[in-house]
């Protein structure tokens, strides 16, 4: 029996395939992966600390940067935890144009992890297929608010700006085209078989590690718990809505891809319920221009397009946060990098780190 | 009239090489010396073949990818369709440092990418582009092409191996498991050309196939599966898990710069234009086609097989590698051993019938 | 959060624990625990059926000047219940055992408020810093973390010319 020794592969932080500066290091059996630990903090802006010497409202443009390529749903929640803690009441057409906008944007998100998906698994025509139509919803963007990323539009007390006219006419066109691009990843991905072979049945995940994981999202609704903040808190104009929470069975990577799929129906779903039942009115609460919350804190989260998005913020009474702490979802999720990679191979650890989704942007806050 | 039957009768390539070696024999009047400089003219024009072939497929290769991906492709160096793009990659690789990494095995390092190119441009003499113009039409052509295309393994082991680079050594190792095990397949599915043809000799192969059918049609099994092993034996997606930048950045290539990555670029690319000739030699009946001179059938076949391996590479995604090797034991192996079977029953029937 | 957990519920907390605080007045009261008894609070009110708080949602740590504080956010699934519980920590030696026993996915977010906030959690399996340096010195988070500047860096251009 000849003698063989474990090596260490480090992955990153400067890798094809690790969405940003993570750094993971494999210690390896051959091609078998005995452990995955993952290294962070190369992206680190001390954003936490930032928003304490900032007010309230010039915090809101910091959360931009923090999941950059969901920057909606990121300003939602901390906009919400700010209005939570200063009373704010949001009139009815802005928590409607923040829906529509939200919800743009998960789908936005979810195209970037099929796109990224695809792209680590080897297949580059996916990837360029769904940045293509991720493009689209950069272009209503780009007519709401006049940015394709970091977009800065939800804003305490409401959303910055009322949606342009032609609005309602472009986004329409967008939600009829949503199946007819979704039938394309149909053919050029789902319908591989070697595709299906490179998902199904790798990087299982139990109900009891993933909970234990503390995992959320979508990661956590593959492996058959129908956990969304949407559902779970209800906040917002979400149970005026109707919506069906996909969950996988198995959750494997097949799983956490499908889960992910289906999601993208059920927000066009929604996006369609509010267009429809848009209201006019007031786009911005009216409260002072210094806002000064009571002391006290405050602990919002909202379902993020990576998972359970949790602002705490900590008031003294003066004009800054005392304390922000941000939980980021991609950050939590990491932790189950180790058990989803454990005895699989190379090959299915980029796919994992694809299905884990995480931003680094938001994991290294 | 005349030269139209000389063409049709014997190929406008063979004529032309005859002509040569007229002026050869006026100008030195001498068979050895004459016949000398026809091999030599042979190696120049395989040399060339090749070199234009990296150049027109780099090319081909980002416009057919971005067909596939609806762009456009290189659209500014050279006019609108961007023709001298191949041009500008050419010179920015020649421009590039050489950067030798630290701690690597330098001779073995260097000679990696100018080994590849050895066998890669070896297997070119082989190969009958028209009727009678081929440079050693050997009677064992397959045999002698298989056993120098395997080659190829050993300079992909070497230049993983003495880069010092994880990423490089893993690159290097499944190079091997790879390579080797899509041998198996790839050589049994020629078995049953070689029983249908009774030859070794590629081009007793193309003959056969203008007496018969295309082998394409006598031998369907045996085309796809080699078809499949041919593009693992390139390296191509949906089996370029040597590359597999996903995961391994570049393996063992992910050392090289400049021009020696170019030189692995070439070998590449001389690999896809070869394994196009191979399937266009042995299942698309080589050469024989109506109408037009044989070597344009030629062409046009290679380029049709080209165009199949750049739409694989730019659809699938990649294999992990067990799946491959389970993939070319299980499924490939005992399907071409099956082909093999049906086709020597098939022709034992033939003979009593 | 919208639903937090009875007062009736605290009470029986309070009898179960007697040295756990909190303030009946307010709306939403967070429960003080020392930190000895953290851990056995913890798996208290996620094993006992009355609590079922499943899931801990956020831990994070405030620098109060004098003193720190720890906060965990538990979550009840079923009754969409929420708890708030504290635990108060010298300034000088800040220390806390780890509930990485009871909820194993705080294990990050436990060595982030140790490599922020300079809080050490006793029975951690992996305490090591994970968004800064290893051989970063302080604790960005706290109140009087003073940022070192880089070293002096030759300017290119001089100053008013």
């Amino acid at each position: 029996m000849p003698k063989t020794e474990t090596y260490t592969l480090s992955m990153g932080p400067q890798h094809p395939s690790t969405h940003g500066v993570l750094q993971v290091r494999l210690d390896l059996d051959g091609e078998n992966i005995l452990k995955a630990t993952p290294y962070m903090g190369y992206l680190h802006r001390g954003i936490e600390k930032l928003l304490e010497s900032r007010t309230y409202i010039q915090g809101v443009p910091y959360t931009d940067r923090l999941d950059y390529v969901s920057s909606m749903n990121n300003n939602l929640g901390y906009c919400r935890a700010v209005e939570e803690l200063a009373q704010i009441e949001v009139p009815e057409r802005a928590e409607y144009i923040r829906v529509i906008v939200a919800e743009l944007n998960r789908i936005a998100s979810h195209l970037v992890f099929i796109g990224s998906l695809a792209n680590d698994l080897g297949a580059v025509t996916g990837m360029i297929y769904a940045f293509r139509d991720r493009e689209k919803i950069l272009d209503l963007f780009d007519l709401v608010c006049g940015a394709r990323m970091t977009f800065h539009y939800i804003r305490v007390g409401g959303v910055s700006a009322d949606l342009p006219p032609e609005f309602a006419a472009k986004c329409d066109e967008f939600l009829k085209i949503v199946p007819e691009f979704m039938q394309e990843y149909e053919d050029i991905l789902t319908g591989n078989e070697i595709l299906q072979h490179r998902l199904h049945g790798t990087s299982p995940m139990t109900k009891e590690q993933a909970l234990s994981h503390n995992m959320t999202g979508p990661n956590i609704r593959a492996v058959g718990i129908p956990f969304d903040i949407r559902k779970v808190d209800g906040y917002g104009l979400y149970p005026k809505f109707e919506f069906d929470v996909p969950v996988g069975e198995n959750g494997d990577n097949w799983d956490r891809y499908r889960v992910r799929y289906q999601e993208i129906y059920e927000s066009a779903k929604i996006i369609r319920q509010a267009l429809d039942g848009l209201p006019e009115g007031d786009i911005m609460a009216k409260f002072p221009k210094v806002l000064r919350p009571p002391k006290g804190e405050v602990f919002s989260r909202t379902e993020g397009t990576r998972g359970e998005l949790g602002f705490y913020i900590v008031s003294d009474g003066s004009t800054k946060p005392y304390r922000v702490h941000i939980r980021r979802p991609s950050f939590i999720n990491l932790q189950g990098l180790d058990d989803m990679c454990r005895g699989m191979l190379i090959g299915d650890s980029v796919a994992a780190f694809s299905a884990i989704d995480p931003l680094m942007g938001e994991v290294d806050c | 009239m005349d030269i139209l039957n000389m063409m049709m009768g014997q190929g406008v390539v063979s004529t032309l090489a005859d002509q040569l070696h007229n002026l050869f024999m006026l100008l030195f009047d001498n068979a050895v010396v004459a016949g000398f400089l026809m091999k030599c003219v042979g190696i120049g024009a395989i040399l060339g073949i090749i070199s234009v072939a990296a150049i027109v497929f780099t090319y081909g290769e980002r416009k057919v990818c971005a067909f596939m991906q609806v762009r456009i492709g290189p659209n500014r160096v050279g006019g609108r369709f961007g023709l001298l793009q191949p041009i500008a990659d050419m010179l920015k690789l020649m421009s590039k440092e050489d950067i030798i990494p630290q701690g690597c095995d330098r001779v073995v390092w260097a000679l990696g990418p100018m080994l590849l190119f050895v066998p890669t441009a070896l297997i070119y003499a082989f190969f009958p582009f028209d009727n009678g113009v081929a440079l050693a039409d050997v009677n064992v052509g397959i045999f002698l092409m298989l056993a120098i295309s395997s080659q190829a393994v050993l300079p992909f082991l070497i230049s993983g191996y003495a880069s010092n680079s994880k990423y490089a050594f893993i690159g290097g190792m499944r190079t091997v498991a790879q390579m080797l095990s899509y041998e198996a397949p790839m050589v049994f599915s020629l078995l049953g050309v070689v029983m249908l043809s009774g030859s070794m000799r590629m081009s007793d192969i193309v003959n056969a196939q203008s007496e018969q059918l295309w082998f394409i049609l006598m031998q369907p099994i045996a085309f796809v599966v080699f078809v499949i092993s041919a593009t693992a034996e390139t390296n191509r997606v949906p089996f370029d898990l040597v590359e597999g930048e996903a995961e391994i950045v570049a393996g063992p290539f992910a050392e090289y710069s400049g021009m020696r990555w170019a030189l692995f670029f070439l070998a590449e690319y001389a690999n896809l234009l070869s394994v196009s000739i191979l399937t266009t030699v042995f299942f698309l009946g080589g050469w024989n086609g109506p109408f037009l001179p044989g070597v344009v059938w030629f062409g046009l076949k290679v380029l049709a097989m080209v165009f199949v391996f750049m739409w694989f590479r730019w659809t699938f995604p990649r294999t992990r590698i067990d799946q491959m090797l389970a993939f070319s034991w299980k499924i490939l192996l005992p399907l071409a051993l099956v082909n093999v079977l049906f086709t020597g029953v098939g022709i034992y029937a033939r003979q009593w019938m | 959060m919208k639903a937090y957990i009875d007062a009736s519920l605290l009470a029986i907390l309070k009898q179960k624990f007697p040295s756990v605080e909190y303030d009946g007045e307010a709306a939403q009261p967070a429960v003080y625990v020392p930190a000895a008894e953290l851990v056995a609070v913890l798996s208290f009110l996620r094993d006992d059926e009355r609590f079922a708080f499943a899931r801990l949602e956020n831990l994070t740590s405030v620098d109060y000047q004098t003193y720190f504080e720890m906060v965990y956010h538990l979550f009840n699934w079923n009754t969409g219940a929420w708890i708030t519980v504290k635990v108060k920590l010298d300034h000088e030696q800040p220390a806390v055992p780890s509930v990485t026993g009871v909820f194993p996915g705080v294990e990050f977010e436990e060595r982030e408020v140790y490599d922020l906030m300079g809080i050490g959690f006793t029975g951690h399996p992996d305490l090591r810093r994970i968004l800064m340096a290893d051989d970063f010195e302080g604790h960005p988070l706290r109140k009087d973390y003073k940022q070192i500047m880089p070293p002096h860096v030759p300017r290119i251009r001089k100053e008013g010319r």
